[in-house]
């Protein structure tokens, strides 16, 4: 296998754009990646374009705009990791040394469905009587809260610190920061969680290019290494389950680890998947960040804002940026990328070397996530 | 099976079914070669493939896993509903609706029973139902 770089990223603000078309989300994130790249479009050799509900053939829908067609154009659907599967697709072939120069997108539109409850699959049996994330987060909070005596003052904290550090990203939907008391104030969507505790749905895309290492030197003098890619599905259970420990993201990040030959103690910053507010904690303890328990700890310490031992969602994460769910996996390869380079201002961790990501997928019963999707990357 | 149970079952389908007591039972598929159990039915197996499968009358009665209050979710839904997880003594878990039951008042762990409920209503306002669970009160069971 190759080692393999990021040349090129670019995303366009996360936000509400019903009167665009997917293409025209998209084809701005597309073109800043690929000048940001400095690569010529021909030199492009292969796209993977990552999205979940904006239909058949978003990739040529998006790159017949920009002229990068009579090209492999690879769509790939996995709900809310449609991107980070497309990204960790795209690295294998590279790796593999099948293409040497290969595009990513993650798009999405949510506003096409006119707001609430993310639309899940109706076939399901769980969907059919009734479920939506919400509640599944919702359920698997007040489980924790009942083993590990979390607090909701505790949740709404992740809330409070991702919309302090979505105020310093223009990529950002929420740019405002809120108190612990109007994260609690706000309205009931699936009880403990409130609005707040959730991640505003939208439209987005965003994009990288990958190279091989050797020829990224040509294009970058940052080059961002991957050192670790990784996917799982989750294992389907009929019966218990524990709620309080996302068992795909642990057994992802061992793999990942063990792969990139590093620990969690190596890892400068991560963007992690806090659709909810409670998944943030979670996560924490399955990436290894700290001890099963000791979650709430490591946020009221600080540890996990900007300036602190781990930040997590420097970019407010999807709590302030929003869930353009099929953009979500290469947008937070976006902001590492930044992140790495030096390049992102107010929010940037100070001499991060080594940047996680993390993304997960549900909506279908029987899993605790459908797919899970974790890289690392360094300079 | 009474009249009026049959058009009750419009969500569940096979998934459900009434003792002659009248009691709720959820019904589930019994493997006939691992004896697994599963939930709702299903024609093979999850854990060895077989499709030698059988329906099986699942416990009345559950453990309450974890439950939320939800106010918001796609239309046709009564709101708010309080959604749930029960683990029935097979080791099925189950995602049901909790009903007749003041939210305070649910504790985890505690004993919930099945029963038919409405749920929601679809474009015509028709009413649906399906199987959900209700706290069993002290000296119930």
């Amino acid at each position: 296998m190759r080692d393999v770089a990021i040349v090129g990223a670019g995303m366009v603000p996360f936000g509400k754009y019903q009167d665009k078309t997917l293409a025209d989300i998209a084809w701005p994130a597309v073109k800043q990646a690929v000048e940001d790249a400095g690569i010529k479009k021909t030199e492009i050799e292969a796209t993977y374009c990552g999205t979940a509900l904006g239909g058949m053939m978003a990739g040529q829908r998006i790159l017949k705009k920009l002229g990068i067609t009579g090209l492999p154009i690879i769509n790939i659907e996995n709900a809310c990791s449609s991107s980070s599967t497309a990204f960790r697709e795209a690295w294998i072939t590279v790796a593999a040394g099948i293409y040497d120069a290969v595009l990513v997108i993650g798009v999405e539109k949510l506003t096409k469905f006119g707001g609430g409850t993310l639309p899940l699959e109706k076939e399901d049996w769980e969907v059919s009587h009734g479920l939506v994330m919400p509640a599944l987060y919702a359920m698997r909070a007040r489980r924790y809260m009942h083993e590990y005596g979390l607090t909701e003052n505790d949740i709404a904290d992740v809330s409070v610190k991702a919309r302090k550090h979505g105020v310093w990203n223009e990529d950002a939907q929420f740019r405002k920061e809120v108190t612990r008391e109007e994260v609690l104030a706000s309205r009931p969507v699936a009880d403990p969680l409130k609005l707040f505790h959730c991640c505003p749905s939208g439209d987005g895309a965003a994009a990288v290019v990958i190279c091989s290492a050797e020829k990224a030197k040509q294009y970058s003098a940052k080059p961002i290494r991957v050192i670790g890619s990784e996917i799982n599905s989750g294992k389907y259970m009929t019966g218990y389950r524990d709620m309080t420990s996302p068992k795909i993201t642990l057994r992802g990040a061992k793999q990942l680890y063990e792969e990139a030959g590093i620990g969690p103690e190596d890892v400068d910053l991560a963007e992690v998947h806090d659709a909810f507010a409670i998944a943030e904690l979670l996560y924490y303890e399955a990436l290894g960040f700290c001890a099963k328990g000791d979650a709430a700890k490591l946020l009221a310490d600080g540890e996990t804002s900007v300036g602190g031992k781990i930040p997590v969602n420097p970019s407010g994460g999807l709590l302030s940026k929003g869930h353009p769910i099929g953009s979500t996996g290469v947008a937070q390869i976006v902001e590492i990328v930044r992140q790495l380079r030096g390049q992102c201002g107010q929010r940037q961790v100070e001499d991060a070397k080594v940047g996680l990501t993390h993304c997960t997928g549900g909506g279908v019963s029987g899993f605790d996530h459908g797919v899970c999707s974790i890289h690392l990357f360094a300079r | 099976m009474s009249e009026e149970l049959q058009e009750a079952l419009n969500l569940a389908g096979d998934a459900v079914t009434t003792d002659s007591d009248g009691a709720v039972r959820l019904v589930g598929s019994e493997c006939g070669d691992c004896q697994k159990n599963v939930f709702p039915p299903s024609d093979v197996c999850p854990e060895c493939m077989s499709e030698n499968l059988s329906p099986i009358k699942l416990s009345a009665e559950g453990k309450l896993y974890s439950w939320s209050v939800v106010h918001a979710a796609p239309k046709g839904w009564n709101l708010p509903f309080i959604a749930a997880y029960v683990d029935l003594p097979e080791d099925v878990r189950v995602f049901a609706h909790i009903v007749d039951a003041d939210p305070d008042t649910l504790e985890m762990e505690m004993s919930v029973k099945a029963q038919i409920a409405t749920l929601g209503s679809d474009e015509s306002g028709a009413p649906f139902e399906s199987f959900a669970f209700t706290p069993v009160q002290k000296g119930d069971s």
